[in-house]
């Protein structure tokens, strides 16, 4: 947190869904205010089914909100678009393309040529570990290796922002631990606005320089902030690492 | 999978105690002996059945019909030899998918990207999915008399039905999860078309090709039986006139040959167009 | 009738189906009655209509009413397709769990399936002629392979959790095939017995083309002869609606059996 400039600013977002023509009304979001700095690194935590995969789709700009904005660089957002990159939690790759295509897609649809797109994808697809499995296609991959592809994909794009949903939740414990480790180092490696949403405090506190609880019922409220101070790269071990934890999970009886 | 769950531990060790008992329970658990018996056990009760009890004048032998098959190779029938027949069939099959599927193809992308075309065409191909395409047949005589056309017509019907509802399908069905994928990379509408839309469908619009390709080897059979001085239908059929089972069986063994490449040349075919996938989802 | 419209569609959205509908009939009339269609080549829905009515009580000039034609088809295809799934589901069924049936009656049925229904067509009637027993053979014959395709492709994709958990708690072989096998493999089961009457319908109004002397198939090619199109349409439409209402019975039944196993995700 170096700069302190606003990426992002949700102002009193709420979300209804309504279902059979209107009759039916479900409140999922209620006024959901947060600021999100340039390079911060914002995790929202809460357990199933609290609006969190909600509030990132909306400001990934898939949904609109009921009531209220958000803005990105003081913009209102308007729909999906390149200046944000999302990782997926169910993947989502393109199972017809490659790795190396998968990852310069967002190049390729901006029209960039051939030679200079394939230096950056290469770029990234070596940042996330995946040097030599760049004609592999999806379906060849594991889990763990896929989501790697999904973030490189999100980086190569470049957006100001990155938003990351439960990009772990279908992985297993050993994976995901090593995940959680190498998205701490390709984020130290290279800085980015970073909104990740996870039900695992253990995962939030381990990568968060902030962390924002929702409570833990619809509507979605947000239930308190925590600034992570502890330095990096962090040890699950570390005692000011289990005393945050023990905090958080103490006071958000409803999570986990 | 299932031998492997019945058996946990072949165990090796046993082996050593060969009693006869326990060989004939181990040959009984090979697959391939067990197909071996079966086919030398098919071909014995069919020889002996058809020297025995029937006469070979409704039943031929298998070696009658394996040198009946090597007649109708080299013989003249009706103007062309086996192959000449053969190619009569294939000729029709040929052209008749071609117009059912670049008919069907096209119709089915544009009724699942266009909700008008959806419910103006719909309507009218639903009359026409249930009437088996053969029993066009009359109508296609009266229309195009009983020559190559009325063949083709029949092959065509058969081949857009199942191409225009497997591409229509296809599309329908794309992961909705891989158009936010795009989007989000800033793809606009024509680029979500072609990166997304048109890939994903693929493997189900190749399926119902598969389907239309059989289909439509089944109806230029049909066809042919039904009025053809060429082609395998008509050649079977000849041997129905001529009092011929052997004629008739070995004019079967040829379709079922052919029927069976046509399969095996496709599925190769698939996997060099989309080698990205897996299983397709029924 | 109405493909895909919901609540919320424009108006213009949700009568395009019944313009095409309605639009279909008028337009084919009109080509007849406009004479841009000669009536020796196709037959306009009222003469269709008209047809329909006189035949459900005159026999002539094809020999029998409408209703014994359908009658005498729907027949054919019921024995045939009973027959075909008495012999083809256990079949298939056993052929999944048991080794043994499996290697004895797998090469045979390998021969058997690539041959096209309708390719059975001269055979069975040089064998039984032209009356109901080829007919029950053709059908017989072209609705066990899927029938055994189905049966045991379900049996094979049984969860191997469940049988592992059915092994544990000391389950025969048999106990696990009647127990677990089979129930998981009803819904596929049920997908071969649609596609099996779809093939038995098709292949059967093709051998009526060929060689019958009643029965729908019967009533098209005596259209053809006596240069009826009126006779020919009927029997076309006849055709149809019937393969139309016994799949939606093949249907109702289905979900009918099925509905709790999905529930219970013994199928998964």
């Amino acid at each position: 947190m170096t700069a302190e400039t606003v990426k992002i600013e949700c102002r009193n977002v709420s979300k209804i869904f309504k279902q059979r023509a209107g009759t039916v009304q479900i409140p999922v979001l209620d006024d959901i205010s947060l600021r999100v700095l340039e390079n911060e690194f914002l995790v929202i935590v809460g357990p199933g089914q609290c609006g969190k995969t909600t509030l990132l789709r909306i400001i990934a700009g898939f949904e609109t909100p009921t009531a209220g904005h958000v803005l990105l660089d003081g913009k209102e957002i308007s729909g999906p678009g390149p200046d944000r990159g999302m990782v997926f939690q169910k993947y989502t790759l393109f199972p017809w393309r490659t790795v190396m295509a998968n990852v310069e897609m967002g190049l390729k649809l901006r029209g960039m040529a051939k030679k200079e797109r394939r230096e950056i994808a290469g770029h990234y697809i070596q940042l996330v570990g995946l040097q030599g499995f760049e004609k592999a296609y999806p379906h060849e991959l594991s889990g763990g290796m896929k989501q790697r592809v999904g973030i490189a994909r999100a980086y190569a794009n470049d957006p100001k922002v990155l938003l990351l949903d439960e990009p772990f939740g279908q992985l297993d414990a050993q994976t995901r631990y090593l995940m959680e480790q190498e998205t701490a180092r390709i984020w130290s490696a290279e800085k980015k606005t970073v909104i990740f949403v996870t039900n695992s405090i253990d995962e939030a506190v381990y990568l968060a320089d902030r962390i924002i609880t929702l409570e833990g019922k619809l509507p979605g409220r947000v239930k308190s902030s925590y600034t992570v101070h502890l330095p990096r790269p962090r040890e699950h071990i570390d005692k000011k690492f289990l005393e945050l934890r023990h905090q958080i999970t103490e006071e958000t009886e409803l999570l986990l | 999978m299932n031998a492997a769950l019945e058996h946990p531990t072949t165990v090796q060790g046993l082996q050593r105690h060969k009693s006869p008992a326990a060989i004939l329970r181990r040959l009984l658990k090979n697959r391939y002996v067990l197909y071996l018996v079966s086919i030398s056990g098919l071909l014995l009760i069919w020889h002996f059945s058809a020297v025995n009890f029937a006469t070979s004048k409704y039943m031929p032998t298998p070696w009658m019909v394996l040198k009946e098959l090597w007649r109708i190779a080299h013989e003249n029938l009706a103007g062309k030899d086996l192959l000449g027949h053969l190619w009569s069939s294939l000729h029709r099959v040929l052209i008749g998918f071609a117009i059912g599927s670049a008919v069907g193809v096209p119709l089915g992308l544009f009724m699942a990207l266009n909700r008008y075309i959806n419910n103006l065409v719909k309507p009218v191909f639903d009359l026409i999915k249930p009437m088996p395409p053969i029993s066009w047949i009359s109508l296609a005589i009266l229309w195009f008399g009983i020559g190559e056309e009325s063949k083709v017509f029949i092959i065509a019907i058969g081949a857009f039905v199942p191409a225009l509802i497997n591409s229509y399908n296809g599309i329908r069905l794309v992961d909705p999860a891989l158009y936010d994928a795009i989007r989000m990379l800033g793809a606009n509408r024509w680029q979500t078309m072609m990166e997304v839309t048109f890939p994903a469908g693929f493997p189900a619009l190749f399926a119902g090709l598969q389907i239309s390709l059989s289909v439509a080897w089944s109806c230029v059979l049909a066809a042919e039986l039904v009025s053809a001085r060429s082609g395998m239908g008509f050649l079977i059929i000849l041997g129905m006139t001529m009092s011929n089972p052997s004629m008739i069986l070995s004019g079967m063994v040829v379709i079922a040959v052919t029927a069976y490449l046509i399969t095996v040349v496709l599925s190769k075919v698939e996997k060099w167009v989309c080698p990205w996938k897996v299983e397709l989802p029924q | 009738m109405n493909p895909d419209t919901r609540l919320k569609d424009p108006l213009s959205l949700r009568v395009t189906p019944w313009i095409s509908f309605i639009g279909f009939f008028v337009v084919w009339q009109l080509l007849i009655d406009t004479g841009i269609v000669p009536r020796i080549l196709l037959a306009s829905p009222a003469e269709v209509g008209q047809l329909f009515i006189d035949k459900l009580t005159n026999p002539d000039p094809d020999g029998a009413v409408l209703l014994t034609h359908t009658m005498v088809s729907l027949l054919e295809a019921v024995l045939g397709y009973v027959l075909s799934l008495v012999i083809g589901i256990p079949l298939g069924l056993l052929m999944g769990w048991f080794v043994v049936a499996e290697g004895l009656a797998r090469p045979p049925f390998e021969m058997i399936r690539p041959i096209p229904p309708v390719a059975w067509i001269p055979l069975a009637i040089f064998w039984f002629g032209i009356g109901l027993t080829g007919k029950v053979f053709i059908i017989w014959a072209c609705g066990v392979v899927p029938c055994v395709i189905n049966a045991y492709t379900g049996v094979r994709m049984t969860s191997p959790t469940l049988i592992q958990m059915a092994r544990t708690y000391g389950a025969s072989d048999w106990q696990i095939f009647t127990k677990i096998c089979v129930p998981s493999a009803l819904p596929m089961v049920f997908g071969g017995l649609q596609i099996a009457l779809a093939l038995a319908w098709t292949t059967l109004v093709a051998a009526e083309l060929i060689a019958a002397n009643e029965g729908l198939g019967y009533l098209i090619t005596m259209g053809r002869r006596l240069l009826r199109p009126d006779m020919i349409v009927l029997g076309m439409i006849m055709v149809g609606l019937t393969g139309w209402i016994i799949g939606n019975i093949i249907d109702r039944i289905e979900r009918r059996l099925t509905a709790g196993l999905e529930r219970g995700g013994a199928a998964t």
